[in-house]
């Protein structure tokens, strides 16, 4: 047996790469957006839907994950907020979470949900308090 | 659009509860889900050395089931849902579990003892120095002996045996380990013990049984081991042994005697990996995997039935225990 540390799968898909980065964490007008989707983190980083949201002083930290292994089952949307934290969920296999306090958007995209909508209405809904 | 707001003054049935030794702060709309999760609710007896807060909505509107199991998770937040009527949210950081549930979902009890309480233990436990360890427990007399081992390696069935054997159950699969002042306590959550088809050669009771899909999609046995089996089940103990279940290929069973780097690392390497925004939580399992590796560790390498393997083990509890006190 040797020191080496073997995990577990990750199956919460928790460490995800994220190749593409867009923003600095020092502009507070701006979101810092990570994505595996290249789409996304274009038009995330190109909206301005976070602008009236920053509390912190430094940019929204954005982290969105396209999960091509995601259900894609239905379009009603549920969100559930308990304080800083708001999710939003599409079906089961888009989901967004807001935290407030620590001024970070989180979240899964099922296939079939294009960055445009994202943009448009997701993000906007679940930002909407 | 639902939107759900989890309002205090809007969940008035509130209760503490306490799973695994981890005290649960319950709030919920629905009376009939804390008066269930109350009588799963087990007591230490002992002040719960940290807790969570459970918010549950329960939509009277739906009568749609517990679905397919769906999970995610990015930094301080993991994500479950069981079909689309039943969601939650486990803030880690927060210590806290939110959730939107069908009617029918708040009164299906084995859900709650076999899945959520399960797996809320397993999300948030890190975060209160609660380590869900890949482990069986057993124990004999006021000492507690955990059994790892790879799946497959037949931790469900030795545990069974051995609970025939003299030993008391605690658990099969997932033990949850808490780091006190004075030592580390062990911990069951009376799940069913998931035992594979093959098991029902050894364990004639099984004959006649049906066989479920468990949530790993595995096809199993999923019995309550009291009422199957006729045993006896501690919620808690002291463990004072780890052994590493191998099968091998000669006959008879062989211990070997691991070093504590050894048992560290194989530990180690059985706990969920965590994001770099818990590094509390991190700090704190690392203390407690320090005092599982301290534990007098063997290697148990068997061939055989599981109830061979559970009398060499019972023999060889014995002797440590005599070990004890010349």
């Amino acid at each position: 047996m040797t020191e080496e540390r073997r995990w577990h799968p990750d199956l919460l898909r928790r460490f995800a790469s994220t190749p593409y980065v867009f923003g600095t964490r020092d502009c507070p007008n701006l979101p810092f957006v990570e994505s595996n989707d290249l789409a996304i983190a274009l038009s995330v980083s190109r909206s301005n839907i976070f602008r009236r949201q920053n509390n912190w002083g430094h940019a929204m930290l954005c982290k969105l994950i396209r999960d091509i292994s995601a259900p894609v089952d239905g379009s009603e949307i549920t969100l559930i907020s308990n304080g800083a934290l708001r999710v939003l969920f599409q079906g089961r296999g888009t989901i967004l979470i807001h935290d407030r306090e620590r001024s970070e958007l989180l979240g899964f995209i099922a296939p079939g949900i294009r960055a445009q909508d994202l943009v448009s209405s997701l993000i906007p809904a679940l930002l909407d308090e | 659009m639902s939107s759900i707001s989890i309002d205090r003054a809007a969940l008035p049935y509130a209760m503490e509860l306490c799973f695994a030794g981890a005290a649960c702060y319950l709030r919920t709309n629905f009376s009939q889900l804390a008066v269930m999760l109350k009588g799963l609710s087990i007591s230490t007896g002992d002040a719960a050395p940290s807790g969570f807060d459970m918010h549950v909505v329960v939509d009277e509107s739906s009568e749609k089931g517990a679905g397919e199991p769906h999970f995610r998770g990015l930094h301080h937040v993991v994500m479950a849902s069981f079909g689309s009527s039943n969601v939650f949210v486990f803030d880690i950081l927060r210590r806290t579990l939110s959730g939107r549930v069908s009617e029918a979902t708040a009164r299906d009890s084995r859900f709650w003892k076999e899945k959520l309480i399960p797996i809320t233990l397993g999300v948030l436990g890190p975060a209160m120095g609660l380590v869900p360890v890949h482990c069986a427990c057993l124990e004999l007399h006021g000492d507690g002996l955990l059994i790892a081992g790879v799946s497959g390696a037949g931790k469900s069935t030795l545990s069974v045996a051995l609970s025939r054997s003299g030993f008391n159950y605690v658990s099969d699969d997932w033990t949850y380990l808490s780091q006190l002042d004075d030592g580390i306590v062990a911990h069951g959550t009376s799940s069913p013990v998931k035992l594979l088809p093959d098991a029902v050669e050894h364990f004639q009771v099984l004959r006649g049984r049906s066989l479920q899909i468990s949530m790993n999609g595995e096809l199993a046995y999923e019995e309550d081991i009291a009422e199957t089996f006729g045993v006896r089940i501690e919620t808690a103990c002291v463990p004072r042994w780890l052994i590493v279940l191998e099968r091998r290929q000669q006959a008879g069973a062989i211990f070997t005697p691991m070093t504590s780097t050894e048992a560290r690392s194989y530990v180690s390497s059985s706990v969920e990996r965590l994001p770099t925004q818990l590094q509390e939580a991190v700090a704190m399992r690392e203390k407690t995997i320090e005092s599982i590796a301290s534990l007098p560790c063997w290697h148990f390498q068997y061939s055989g039935t599981p109830q061979f393997a559970a009398k060499e083990l019972l023999e060889f509890a014995v002797r440590q225990k005599q070990e004890i006190f010349v």
